[in-house]
């Protein structure tokens, strides 16, 4: 199972930052959303993978899931949301400005 | 929307790997990051011109697919050594000194409020500036509105509000919480929106009036502690017994968490409608 989530971790980055280095701002947009997946991921499992020992106080629980990084990732989920309304606005504000999607604000001179 | 599927595989994922809070706030996420996207793609161009040089395409490829392996084996590496974890404060602690169950929420709201204080402080701030960037005005007279949509809106309304007042009211002791009462009830106010019910002018104002009453409760309970000659945010709980509905379990983190649903339901609402606002004109 750890390998299978590293490895999903590793699809979610490898196509977040190819998406990055696109030109156009909406893949980029995307290319974000699927690193802050990635990085939501990582830190969960960063308290180790624990099945059906869900981190609340009960009589008889034999151990709990890593409460911690759950707490940041909570957060991190919300904010995260809040970075991507936030990039496409400037992303539609560069739009109505320039006049192109293009991240330099120019389409490319060749 | 294949984003939204990869946002939703990952919520099943917390879910099988205990983090049920987490699900629930990702589920509700998705949902409006989906339509935000949404958003995006009508406002932008359909297609740009392919400018990628194959090279580059190759050499991004690359780039990318070292970033991916990368990763991946520094998460292999760590997750396949044993766990030396300083959570073991917060188990022991959480009914104690936090007086609820749901660790998870109890580290949000009282061990590190601080943090959290600090995140909502981000959210409003990036909501605002969206609003700030954001340059269109609600058109005058809303387009077609489906008829079954604008039906559903109305029932649905009530229904996604009495959910968030469970989801927010169990929150301490059961997976749900503040965060998630709060996506829940901007889904709720989206779909509204989306039908073309609710208040037509200054929306917008009164989303910004939303969301800094949230900081403010979220401060006041913070510097509430200060009467009681106790550091900023420091949270007390208590079992008050009333009369007819008998004893509540009781703590200023519930105050705290509704500053939290404020904040949240404002910011995300601010950051949709701005932007929802910005696409159509």
């Amino acid at each position: 199972m750890e390998f299978l989530v590293a490895g999903a971790i590793a699809v979610l980055t490898a196509c977040g930052v190819y998406l990055s280095l696109r030109g156009r701002t909406f893949p980029v947009v995307l290319g974000l959303g699927l690193l802050s997946y990635a990085v939501n991921l990582f830190i969960v499992a960063m308290g180790r993978l624990q099945e059906g020992l869900p981190p609340l106080v009960t009589e008889g629980a034999d151990g709990y899931a890593d409460p911690l990084p759950q707490a940041l990732v909570l957060t991190a989920i919300v904010i995260g949301f809040a970075a991507t309304g936030l990039i496409i606005a400037v992303a539609l504000a560069l739009r109505a400005t320039t006049g192109t999607d293009h991240v330099d604000g120019e389409e490319p001179s060749e | 929307m294949l984003a939204g599927v990869v946002g939703l595989v990952v919520s099943a994922a917390f879910l099988q790997f205990s983090a049920p809070d987490l699900a629930l706030t990702q589920l509700a996420v998705e949902v409006v990051t989906t339509v935000l996207l949404l958003l995006a793609l009508a406002a932008l161009p359909r297609t740009g011109p392919d400018e990628s040089s194959p090279l580059r395409r190759s050499r991004d490829g690359l780039l990318a697919a070292g970033f991916g392996l990368g990763t991946g084996f520094v998460a292999l590496a760590v997750m396949t050594r044993p766990l030396e974890t300083i959570s073991w404060y917060f188990v022991e602690k959480s009914v104690p000194l936090g007086g609820g169950a749901n660790i998870v929420n109890v580290i949000l709201v009282d061990f590190r409020g601080y943090d959290t204080f600090g995140e909502l402080t981000v959210l409003v701030l990036a909501a605002l500036g969206v609003a700030a960037l954001a340059t269109g005005s609600r058109p005058a007279r809303p387009a077609e509105v489906p008829l079954l949509l604008a039906v559903a809106a109305r029932w649905l309304l009530p229904l996604a509000l009495l959910l968030s007042i469970f989801l927010f009211g169990r929150g301490h002791n059961a997976p749900g919480g503040g965060f998630v009462a709060g996506l829940v009830t901007a889904a709720a106010l989206l779909i509204q929106y989306m039908a073309g019910h609710g208040p037509r002018l200054r929306v917008r104002l009164a989303y910004v009036r939303i969301a800094a009453a949230g900081l403010l409760v979220a401060g006041a309970t913070g510097i509430g502690a200060w009467f009681f000659g106790k550091p900023f945010l420091t949270s007390a709980h208590g079992e008050p017994v009333l009369p007819v509905i008998g004893g509540l379990p009781l703590g200023s983190a519930m105050a705290f968490d509704l500053g939290v649903y404020l904040a949240v339901v404002g910011a995300t609402m601010l950051i949709l409608v701005a932007e929802a606002d910005t696409a159509r004109s």
